[in-house]
């Protein structure tokens, strides 16, 4: 499911959520991190102390919720983007989400936005109430978002109301726009491999890197099948672009 | 899904679309083509995109020159509401060895006899048609101006919309599980959709068409396997024609979106259907490429993949009936040129299955072929 939607499961986010209990005391730290990559700056930055020792690069992070102040700084410092602070100590019925948002422009403090969530689908109507973009936090700014107390675990996003419309590119290698995506939808190229053999898109550069998701979320949401049941383009060689030279041997070049 | 069909057509790619549209203009209801994945997953869609008509068998001669005239007129007939991107700028063949050039002038002779414009040239003739050609790694070659490039996916999306529009059903996301047949006749096809009775079912499943095959109790002579090929990031437009040659084993065009596309074939490549890409083709294809082509050096590979050329013993199309069961048709065992004779097979097939006088006679080309101890093989082919 991760793979190809990106959303994990309910049984990784189980795991990884701290206990209402702690969630009803204050701001605490939600890692959602699930694919043991080498990378640990959320240990390595932690003021609190509060990240279980990571004694393999590799090894996934754990956060010890009694010592977690919910600081945030881990959120700004992740480079995954897969760790939130949630907090339901409010006293009005609101709760909070902060996430890292690294898209220009930002929203504007008292902004209202549509709250989406991990699979990108709208959640709830939220309110920026405020947006933390300090120089320590290296250009991911953190929002903060005011949400209904019992959806704060459900909230993972934003989409800003008419961000974006049929004039924006979904692929920039062979630039593709929302619009047209939609029309070759409409027509009946439904999946992210036929919208690729028809009109490139993911044939570029980047490989798909960019649109791929992209386009499987809108056919997704056009034909009302499940993401994870759209087929995804098969990940072809090299990956990155190489040149034909670079694959000579030695004694092959002149 | 329909429950029954006059035809069902199984395999989704040039020539599964292009005999359900003939078959629907010349009249038949209740065409159904199943595909198992979706149009232009297979084959077609991982072609080189090339059309020629520089063949070494009179039949490949006659099948593909009257293929590219028909592609030449095909946007129009299909009222295609985009470009197939059809484009004439010549195939270089060159000539590595003194051999291959007396076998290019032999075949020369019988293209020029058959209405081909084709004709010898020399290493330097040659470099002004693909300037970036190493001069000194040919001999000469042979020119066609009338070969060129399509693009297999919009070819493939134009007959099918245009076989709809006539009626014809396709169906995507559907495999045929079995054929069904009693007295030495086709009754129908077993599919995960459900059955589907039909007195004729067409075997257009290129990687796929033995099995396929086999499901009518039919074995046939052909196997698959894996060809793989590359594209590079786009350029400006530096060469019109493909750049082709048997003994280099290469062929190499610039797309008219820029980007070079090219393969090679390799004999220990695997027959068991996989099409998985491998890093060895990379490196051949560099070395081979480098060595012809060397200005292209500096490209970046983009992506590379791999198809199926289901080969026939002979290497030419297996088109027609069969001995039984009756009803039973095939149009495979194209080894690596399915694309190139898309229109000749729609046409051709249309024409065996619904009795109309053929445009060329496929008797020689028909399963019964390989009784026959001895056949005249197609030795053009990369």
């Amino acid at each position: 499911m991760m793979e190809r939607t990106g959303a994990a499961t309910p049984e990784l986010l189980e795991r990884a959520a701290p206990s209402s209990a702690r969630r009803a005391r204050g701001p605490v730290a939600v890692v959602e991190c699930f694919q043991s990559i080498p990378c640990n700056p959320c240990y390595t930055f932690c003021p609190a102390g509060a990240m279980k020792p990571l004694t393999d690069i590799t090894m996934l992070p754990e956060v010890d919720s009694e010592r977690c102040v919910g600081c945030g700084v881990c959120v700004s410092h992740c480079p995954g983007l897969a760790i939130f602070v949630v907090d339901e100590s409010g006293k009005d019925g609101g709760g909070v989400v902060r996430l890292p948002y690294e898209f220009t422009p930002l929203p504007e403090t008292g902004e209202y936005v549509t709250a989406v969530d991990r699979e990108g689908k709208p959640v709830c109507r939220a309110q920026v109430v405020r947006i933390q973009n300090e120089k320590t936090q290296d250009r991911t700014p953190v929002v903060w978002l005011k949400v209904p107390k019992p959806l704060t675990m459900e909230v993972r996003f934003f989409r800003r109301e008419a961000f974006y419309d049929d004039k924006t590119v979904v692929c920039r290698c062979e630039e593709l726009t929302l619009g047209e995506l939609r029309e070759l939808i409409r027509q009946g190229y439904r999946t992210p491999d036929e919208i690729k053999r028809v009109s490139r898109a993911g044939m570029g550069p980047c490989q798909g890197r960019t649109c791929r998701l992209l386009i499987l979320q809108e056919a997704a949401k056009m034909t009302g099948v499940p993401p994870a049941d759209i087929p995804v383009p098969t990940f072809r060689p090299p990956v990155k672009p190489i040149p034909l030279g670079l694959m000579l041997r030695e004694e092959e070049l002149e | 899904m329909k429950t029954s069909a006059e035809a069902v057509i199984i395999g989704g790619g040039i020539s599964g679309c292009a005999v359900a549209y003939e078959l629907a203009k010349k009249g038949m209801k209740d065409v159904v083509l199943l595909e198992r994945r979706f149009l232009t997953s297979g084959a077609t869609g991982r072609c080189g995109a090339g059309v020629r008509m520089q063949w070494g068998t009179e039949m490949n001669c006659r099948l593909s020159k009257l293929a590219i005239e028909r592609y030449s007129r095909l946007e129009q007939e299909l009222e295609y509401p985009r470009s197939i991107e059809f484009r004439q700028d010549g195939y270089l063949l060159a000539a590595a060895t003194e051999t291959e050039m007396s076998q290019f002038r032999e075949n020369v002779a019988l293209q020029n006899r058959l209405g081909i414009p084709s004709k010898m040239v020399t290493a330097e003739e040659a470099a002004e048609i693909v300037p970036f050609v190493n001069k000194e790694a040919i001999l000469g070659g042979s020119f066609c101006p009338l070969d060129g490039h399509l693009n297999p996916f919009h070819t493939t999306y134009a007959y099918a919309d245009a076989a709809k529009r006539l009626g014809a059903e396709i169906v995507c996301g559907i495999a045929v599980t079995g054929i069904e047949t009693s007295n030495g006749r086709v009754r129908g096809v077993f599919t995960t959709g459900g059955y589907i009775s039909a007195p004729r079912v067409v075997d257009c499943a290129g990687g796929e068409s033995k099995s396929v095959a086999l499901m009518a109790g039919v074995e046939l002579p052909t196997e698959s396997e894996r060809h793989q090929i590359l594209v590079t990031e786009p350029l400006a437009p530096v060469q019109g024609p493909m750049f082709m040659g048997f003994m280099h084993n290469i062929y190499c065009q610039q797309t008219p979106h820029g980007s070079f596309i090219m393969g090679r074939g390799d004999p220990s490549e695997p027959k068991d259907g996989r099409i998985t890409s491998g890093w060895r083709f990379m490196e051949e294809m560099a070395k081979t490429c480098c060595y012809l082509l060397p200005p292209l050096k500096e490209l970046s590979v983009i992506r590379q993949w791999a198809g199926l050329y289901n080969l026939s013993p002979d290497r030419q199309p297996i088109y027609g009936p069969v001995e039984e069961p009756e009803g039973f048709y095939l149009a495979t065992g194209f080894s690596g040129h399915g694309f190139m004779f898309g229109p000749v097979t729609g046409l051709l097939l249309s024409e065996c299955i619904t009795g109309a006088p053929y445009t060329i006679d496929i008797a020689p080309l028909t399963f019964s072929r390989f009784k026959a101890a001895k056949l005249p093989a197609e030795l053009s082919v990369v």
